[in-house]
């Protein structure tokens, strides 16, 4: 299974099986998923070794935004598990076959989002490949509705 | 010493990313919509209480954690549905279920008390999180102020989640998002206390991305590419057992 992002595949198993068992193809992904794993388990020499090994592979720069994204995703998951919200559509349904395959069905939290039926699956598997061209879009038309909806001289 | 100076890192933390952890510091120790500046605090220190709590660790490594009974080692400010969920939340977030939530709300925690005590325990496992990873100690926690909640509740909807969030239509929604046509469900999800969607907000531009940029494969920051940091964020996700 993998992804298209910034022109490039990657294999996305990296996701649920960790570098070690499916290498991902990303730059530096060892480091970014040690120091991912390390800051999860939150065990203090493994974090030291994790630090230590991006900040030699990634520079100083890039160490500092690995680990805010890493913290910032500890945070994002609390809030979805937490509050029970569903996987937004239409990505619930351009994604239903990713998460088969990687197992992301089995979690728990699984249960907030509604099984996609076989229609909307079918729709979900044909745009599938449309998804990099239609996240883009959708993202403008909510900038510019965002824009129109500013009142004026702001 | 200004909060969250990093004075003891030789790293290259971003001013942006400091102001950030100062605001949400400030924030924290402020009266909230349901919750007083103590009150707020004091689930703050539950966040921290659950890295050492017994019963946190025990119910972890259950296979199911219902099935581990006792007290959590919380101080006695707090009522203990909200011990509970903070510790819950904070030490084993892919387990958590609608029953379990509509537990806490038969013991007295109101759906706007959880959602605002939701939005204080992710931002101190945020914060705390970047810190064990950049090496630093944990900040202290802020000084509370004095003040009662403003207890104010916007025009609420059911919308799939367990909790309710602002009416898509309402003045209050389109000014806490901008008039957006698209918000992602996870930006909705705190909205029935629309300061915590302001401070994850806040936090997320700090962090990461924009919320509203999220869903541009585009949007990156400058010292990493997407593909990097989404690898990053779903390895976190995955190994909390993240569905979303």
């Amino acid at each position: 299974m993998s992804g298209e992002l910034e022109g490039a595949s990657y294999d996305l198993h990296a996701v649920t099986s960790g570098t070690a068992v499916a290498p991902s193809g990303v730059p530096h992904e060892r480091e970014l998923v040690a120091l991912a794993e390390a800051v999860v388990r939150g065990e203090a020499a493994e974090l030291a070794r994790a630090r230590e090994a991006a900040l030699a592979a990634l520079g100083a720069e890039s160490f500092v935004a690995a680990a805010a994204v890493a913290a910032n995703f500890e945070r994002m998951v609390r809030i979805a598990d937490a509050t029970g919200i569903p996987l937004d559509a239409p990505l619930d349904a351009i994604s239903a076959g990713m998460r088969a395959e990687l197992g992301i069905d089995r979690f728990g939290s699984a249960a907030n989002t509604p099984r996609v039926t076989g229609p909307r699956r079918a729709l979900g598997r044909a745009l599938s490949p449309l998804a990099r061209f239609l996240m883009p879009a959708l993202a403008a038309l909510s900038r510019r509705t965002a824009r129109a909806s500013r009142p004026p001289g702001r | 010493m200004p909060a969250f100076d990093y004075a003891g890192l030789a790293l290259p933390i971003p001013e942006a990313l400091r102001e950030a952890h100062r605001r949400a510091w400030q924030g924290l120790a402020r009266p909230g919509a349901w919750w007083t500046g103590a009150e707020r605090v004091a689930i703050a220190a539950e966040v921290r209480a659950a890295r050492a709590c017994g019963l946190c660790r025990e119910r972890k490594a259950a296979l199911s954690p219902h099935a581990v009974a006792g007290e959590h080692a919380a101080t006695p400010s707090l009522p203990a549905p909200a011990v509970e969920a903070a510790h819950r939340i904070a030490s084993d977030p892919g387990r958590l279920t609608r029953a379990w939530y509509e537990k806490l709300g038969a013991a007295g925690l109101s759906d706007a008390h959880y959602v605002e005590l939701v939005g204080v325990v992710v931002t101190v496992v945020n914060l705390d999180a970047l810190h064990r990873a950049l090496g630093a100690e944990p900040e202290p926690l802020p000084e509370p102020l004095p003040g009662a909640a403003a207890r104010e509740r916007p025009p609420v909807v059911e919308g799939g989640a367990w909790v309710p969030w602002l009416a898509p239509d309402s003045a209050e929604a389109r000014a806490l998002f901008e008039g957006r046509s698209r918000v992602p469900n996870v930006a909705r999800a705190l909205s029935l206390v629309p300061g915590e969607v302001r401070q994850l907000k806040e936090l997320s531009e700090a962090h990461y991305l924009r919320i509203a940029d999220v869903i541009d494969p585009r949007a990156r920051l400058a010292a990493l590419s997407r593909p990097q940091m989404e690898l990053i964020a779903g390895r976190v996700s995955a190994l909390n057992e993240c569905f979303y």
